[in-house]
């Protein structure tokens, strides 16, 4: 349990907060005596765009520019926040193995995925509600993917409407949709998202009961009473055990019932388990998303890069495999690869970016991923994806 | 501000509305209680939870989640009671005679134990949900012959035979050779089922049915065990030697609902939580206690939803992975 979850854990913040607060005002020097200049240790300077030499760079200035409730969205994941932690850790469990190195110049990244020809295996992740990291929202955000020749997911709880994000860039996007009880009402989204422009569907079918205790924290602390609402796919009845019914309807023949609506390829995204891989296939999946939602779904499940090898064996090559959650470094994407991953997929890496510096940010960051990604391919002695193959990774899961 | 004021906030409990899971009721009940009243009831071993993951369904319609449980002829909302603790009086004026009403508002069952603090009468009164009585086998065949019988008048619904001896001191328990006649010895005083709380290996729950318990508890009263010994490690071979002939319940270390969703998964029938009930009884009274057995039903239900097991006889150990020791990170991996 890391030091966030505990102090959470201590809570509430808002005592704990206050309190504080009062004895750092009450022992500060700048009540006693109103003396400058602050001291050395005090020092603290917002570092510049061109300062910036790793994703995680990005993080501290997108959360110096944004609310703290536009923070914690980003932030957040589902109840303590274990898998979140899980997602990064598992990285830690998966190293590369030591080549020859060879020139950075060699390495050529380039795939094709589902008719999309790219120069690097990723994607923009599909995140909500962008416009509250920049004016621009999502539209920046296409762009500076396009810039960077990336496709761009939209995200069904888009800020800006998905018509006007797909024509407001020439690179490829993508949709992600919630599956709806409604036939029609399914129909009628997929029809009007594909007419505007966007390539496939991506169904998200994860987030079936989640709940978010950083949501409920903040709005503890601003006073308002306690809600479901704190949680995605809520609103709807709930049952005896206080849970939204919402999202627990899906049913695999859902996916048979739109599949005539969808002109393209589907994907279904949230996938964690081989059984499920092949479930997919089995109910006309053209794509997988192995991904548990960033950390924001279930509070003890598995990483997605422990899961990612069962899942590509059950598929054996005949859809492409997706990845995401926990991405943050082109070595992450490289083992993920290694392990089988068509391609990866960047959430919270592009939301820093935009939050951080808008859509150059974005740019920044997504550029980072790739030139890192070469250079680890390039020191592992790697110079193509069909050049990395398991042998590349040795992995420790447990 | 002043100090005074400060030293308020710092003390006062936050409003019972504001805290999101039960981990946080130990901060309160720390607030609430004196330094070595809160002792005996602090802590918690979750090593074992932490090294388990889901392996979650998707697309599995969960509409009307059920968590319904039989249990010795009990239908129960949901499958989790509340754990014996003796002498509640300490955590709050009126004691058990609180804590069985935040049950009954939770509708969880609740074990009494037979060194409670308030009479037995009064607390039957008040349960709108099935009292399990929980008995010592350090007091001896008589004692035990009588207070089945109790249990039996006050209208409990079965007996719970503990087999190690109680001890005052925090956390320190003989333990001693049991002595499996005092489950006939209960079965002849009563006609209440018997279960057997303490059962930590298949050996002992055999032998224990044998006798005719008609459930186990496996549990070690809340301390840290052995690497390989916790509960949650040892209730998969307890389920397997006996769980087809009576329901194996856990005890120990359940704090969220997905510890309770990985002790159904590796064989348990319902799980026991006694500190937790504690610290709601000793910050919010009643309402503490409702609220945490509401917490945990709720976690549960969300954690079934996400997992795809709209019921509990759907759960089970393929819907878990039990991870070996945590590998070392070679590499500087920044969070």
């Amino acid at each position: 349990m890391g030091p966030i979850e505990r102090r959470w854990q201590r809570g509430p913040s808002r005592r704990e907060a206050l309190a504080s607060l009062a004895g750092l005002v009450a022992g500060s020097p700048l009540l006693a005596a109103q003396r400058d200049p602050r001291s050395l240790t005090d020092h603290r300077r917002i570092p510049g765009f061109a300062e910036m030499t790793s994703v995680f760079d990005f993080e501290p200035i997108f959360h110096a520019n944004v609310p703290q409730t536009v923070y914690d969205y980003t932030a957040h994941g589902a109840d303590s926040e274990a898998n979140i932690r899980r997602n990064r850790d598992a990285f830690g469990w998966v190293d590369v193995v030591p080549r020859t190195p060879i020139d950075a110049s060699a390495v050529d990244l380039r795939t094709t995925v589902l008719g999309l020809s790219l120069d690097y295996p990723l994607f923009v992740a599909p995140t909500a509600l962008q416009v509250a990291l920049h004016p621009d929202g999502e539209v920046g955000m296409h762009q500076a993917a396009t810039t960077t020749k990336t496709p761009f997911i939209i995200s069904n709880n888009s800020s800006q409407p998905a018509e006007k994000i797909a024509t407001s860039s020439s690179g490829p996007a993508w949709f992600q949709f919630y599956p709806r009880r409604s036939l029609d009402e399914s129909r009628a989204i997929i029809e009007r998202v594909q007419g505007a422009g966007c390539q496939a569907i991506v169904v998200t079918v994860d987030q079936q009961a989640t709940f978010y205790e950083r949501t409920q924290h903040l709005r503890n602390l601003g006073g308002r009473p306690r809600t479901t609402a704190a949680a995605p796919g809520a609103g709807a009845a709930r049952n005896p055990y206080r849970v939204s019914e919402g999202r627990l309807w899906y049913e695999w023949n859902y996916l048979d019932r739109i599949r005539p609506f969808i002109k393209g390829p589907m994907l279904v995204k949230g996938i964690l388990t081989a059984e499920d891989a092949r479930l997919c296939l089995e109910h006309g999946a053209q794509g997988i998303v192995v991904s548990n939602h960033g950390g924001r779904s279930l509070d003890y499940g598995p990483s997605t890069l422990e899961v990612l090898p069962e899942i590509v064996e059950a598929v054996g090559g005949r859809v492409p495999v997706l990845v995401d959650s926990g991405f943050r470094r082109g070595s992450d994407v490289m083992k993920a690869l290694a392990l089988g991953a068509n391609a990866v997929c960047l959430g919270r890496a592009t939301r820093w970016g935009l939050g951080a510096f808008g859509p150059p940010g974005v740019q920044r960051v997504i550029e980072m991923i790739q030139a890192e990604l070469v250079a680890a391919m390039a020191a592992a002695g790697r110079r193509s994806l069909a050049d990395l193959d398991r042998t590349a990774v040795r992995v420790r899961f447990s | 501000m002043a100090r005074q004021t400060r030293r308020e906030l710092l003390t006062r409990v936050a409003p019972r509305d504001e805290l999101v899971n039960v981990p946080e009721f130990e901060a309160e009940a720390e607030r609430a209680l004196a330094a070595d009243v809160f002792r005996q009831i602090a802590g918690g071993d979750r090593a074992a939870f932490e090294r388990i993951t889901f392996r979650p369904r998707m697309m599995v319609n969960c509409l009307g989640l059920d968590l319904s449980v039989d249990l010795v002829g009990q239908k129960l909302f949901a499958p989790i009671l509340v754990g014996p603790i003796a002498d509640q009086r300490r955590f709050h004026p009126e004691g058990e005679l609180a804590t069985v009403r935040g049950a009954g508002a939770g509708k969880a069952a609740m074990v009494i134990s037979s060194r409670s603090s308030q009479p037995l009468a009064a607390i039957a009164a008040a349960a709108t949900t099935p009292l399990l009585y929980q008995t010592f086998a350090a007091d001896g065949a008589a004692k035990l012959r009588s207070q089945a019988q109790d249990a039996e008048r006050a209208g409990c619904t079965a007996v719970v035979l503990t087999t190690e001896s109680p001890d005052t001191s925090a956390g320190r328990r003989r333990t001693a050779t049991v002595d499996w006649s005092l489950v006939d010895t209960l079965r002849s005083a009563a006609t209440l089922p018997v279960i057997v709380k303490g059962v930590t290996t298949a050996g002992d729950a055999t032998t224990a049915v044998s006798h005719g318990a008609q459930g186990v508890i496996v549990s070690n009263y809340g301390r840290t065990a052995a690497s390989g010994q916790a509960p949650l490690e040892v209730v998969g071979r307890i389920a397997e030697a006996v769980g087809a002939q009576v329901p194996v319940l856990l005890d120990g270390g359940i704090r969220r609902g997905s510890d309770v969703m990985k002790a159904l998964a590796l064989g348990a029938r319902a799980v026991l939580v006694a500190r937790p009930a504690m610290w709601g009884l000793a910050a919010y009274g009643a309402d503490g206690v409702q609220t945490v057995i509401e917490l945990l039903q709720t976690e549960l239900a969300r954690v079934m939803g996400c997992c795809g097991t709209p019921t509990l006889g759907a759960i089970t150990d393929r819907f878990v992975h039990v991870h070996g020791p945590v590998p070392a990170s070679t590499s500087d991996q920044e969070r």
